[in-house]
């Protein structure tokens, strides 16, 4: 009975279905899974869980297990940390193992487990929490949960490019768009939650859990059920595909075990990790970075950052907050803004830009810090972050412009493992070359010049990996007749 | 119940009834809402920047 509602065939929509529908659907659902995002707003309370007011620290020789294990002392912010690792190792291994099993059931089906994991993810962790092992989290929001964000982030992406045949990188856009916003509306949302359940005996965290998860599981299952396929070779009223011969878009289809062995995934899987590696570099940099480069600049002052009161170096703390989150708005904005225009400008071109401004601008910051003008160094930022946005935005369009649309849910899947490489390659490279200078005399406010040059030579890369993707061979296309009996067979 | 539609049927490009808007309506202001919320919210902070 409930196979059968979650069947595919049981979502294919009705002639007259409004396919406008569609996106809200996907958003629910990328909006929740968003919170992702927004994870360490929970770090400090968490850090305080049985000290309550202030934290209590655990003995200099607690080795591995009894810091997962105890109940006696609080857990280091560093170790709560690790949730970030496991949430995008898991997004990125679950989005390439399950994505050809979602393209076989469809997406309700994905949404659905994707709402148990994330919903059931927060559930496993209030119980954590309530019995104080760390362990627990991990499990249940890192690796369960984990495994919802790459479920619920594939989910939509196939359905909402055959949904939207004319304007793939608009569609796939909004629901992105919903990933980068889920901290937005998440972290105050968990903010206000945490301090009306807070009490002389609890930092609120059990509850606040409970609630969001619930929230969370009810929003994507509305998502889910929300879901339609189109029937097969659906085509808005009116509009003829824009394939040519040769040209960067196809109407054909390339077979997912076919399409992660050509050179074109391998070139769109450098092309997104570079494109992250370089925006998550700059994003963990951004908030120290504007502190420490125009320290007392920021509130009026003369002097740099380490010169300054305590107070004042606490009003320049919430400064580089509002920077970081006004870097956020512009993420966001760029995912729908450059994925819509990559309708027009095309995908190859888009990504010309990225990686061409891109690697201008990033290599203007320096310029841009020594000028002495902060308005220069934000507006430099907040464009840098749109094209990090954008890059996620319109990879799913790229991808099913190349590969066809058959599979192009499960080829996003695979290409996400770029992401999870991103998510490492990126800050160990800012850490470690930043550490590097400092320790070899660099002042703290220049050392970041040398890794903002490094993070332009990545872009410099990604420009090349851009400019040798062709379309693929003609051997790799399915055959009309495989095609038919894949299709039946589903 | 409605019935399902076959995969192999051809595909369709029928213009979507007037009332199916009032859905659509209903489920981007469901999504919207919680959005334009956060984007006040991030806007009120991000505006420290400027003061």
């Amino acid at each position: 009975m409930i196979g059968g509602l979650l069947s595919r065939e049981r979502i294919i929509a009705q002639p007259g279905f409004n396919r406008w529908l569609v996106p809200p659907a996907a958003l629910a659902i990328h909006l929740s899974i968003g919170m992702a995002y927004g994870f360490s707003v929970f770090w400090l309370p968490l850090s305080r869980a049985i000290g309550i007011t202030e934290p209590v620290a655990c003995p200099a020789d607690a080795g591995f297990l009894t810091q997962i294990t105890t109940t006696t002392c609080d857990w280091k912010i560093s170790t709560l940390g690790w949730m970030y690792t496991l949430f995008f190792v898991f997004l990125g291994s679950s989005a390439a193992v399950f994505g050809r099993w979602l393209e076989r059931v469809g997406p309700r089906r994905a949404g659905v487990v994707a709402a148990f994991c994330w919903g059931g993810g927060f559930f496993i962790s209030a119980l954590g929490i309530h019995w104080h092992q760390i362990w627990m989290l991990w499990l249940g929001s890192g690796v369960l949960g984990g495994c919802g964000l790459g479920l619920g982030y594939i989910s939509p992406v196939s359905t909402l490019i055959k949904w939207f045949p004319d304007r793939r990188g608009m569609a796939t856009g909004m629901a992105i768009m919903g990933f980068g916003g889920g901290a937005m509306i998440g972290a105050p949302l968990a903010d206000l939650l945490m301090r009306r359940f807070a009490s002389p005996t609890s930092v609120g965290v059990v509850e606040t859990f409970l609630v969001m998860g619930t929230i969370y599981f009810v929003a994507m299952m509305a998502g889910a059920f929300v879901y339609r396929v189109p029937p097969a070779d659906w085509k808005p009223a009116g509009w003829t595909p824009k394939h040519q011969q040769g040209g960067m878009i196809t109407n054909r289809h390339v077979h997912v075990d076919v399409a992660w062995l050509t050179p074109q995934f391998w070139l769109l899987w450098a092309v997104l990790c570079l494109n992250v590696s370089a925006g998550i570099g700059v994003i963990g940099m951004a908030s120290p970075m504007i502190q420490e480069v125009f320290g007392g600049k920021l509130i009026g002052q003369d002097g740099a950052l380490a010169a300054l009161a305590e107070a004042d170096r606490t009003q320049v703390a919430t400064i580089g907050a509002a920077f970081a989150g006004l870097l956020s708005l512009f993420n966001i904005a760029g995912r729908i803004w450059w994925a819509s225009l990559s309708d027009y400008m095309g995908r190859k071109q888009t990504y010309f830009l990225f990686f061409s401004l891109g690697a201008v601008l990033y290599a203007a910051v320096p310029t841009a810090g020594r000028s002495g003008s902060v308005a220069l160094f934000v507006g430099i930022f907040c464009l840098i972050l749109t094209m990090y946005g954008g890059g996620f935005a319109t990879v799913p369009a790229y991808l099913a412009d190349i590969f066809g649309t058959q599979f192009v849910g499960a080829i996003h899947g695979r290409l996400l493992t770029a992401w999870s490489t991103a998510g490492v390659l990126g800050p160990v490279l800012v850490n470690y070359i930043r550490e590097y200078q400092i320790d070899h005399g660099v002042p703290n406010a220049q050392a970041y010049n040398t890794t903002m040059y490094i993070l332009a030579g990545l872009l410099v890369v990604g420009f090349a990996c851009n400019l040798a993707v062709r379309p693929v061979a003609e051997r790799h296309y399915l055959t009309d007749e495989e095609l038919a009996r894949l299709r039946d067979s589903k | 119940m409605t019935q399902p539609i076959r995969a192999t049927d051809p595909g369709q490009s029928t213009k979507p009834p007037a009332r199916s808007w009032i859905a659509v309506a209903l489920a981007w202001t469901a999504v919207g809402v919680p959005l334009l919320w956060g984007v006040y919210v991030t806007l009120q902070k991000a505006m420290r920047l400027f003061e």
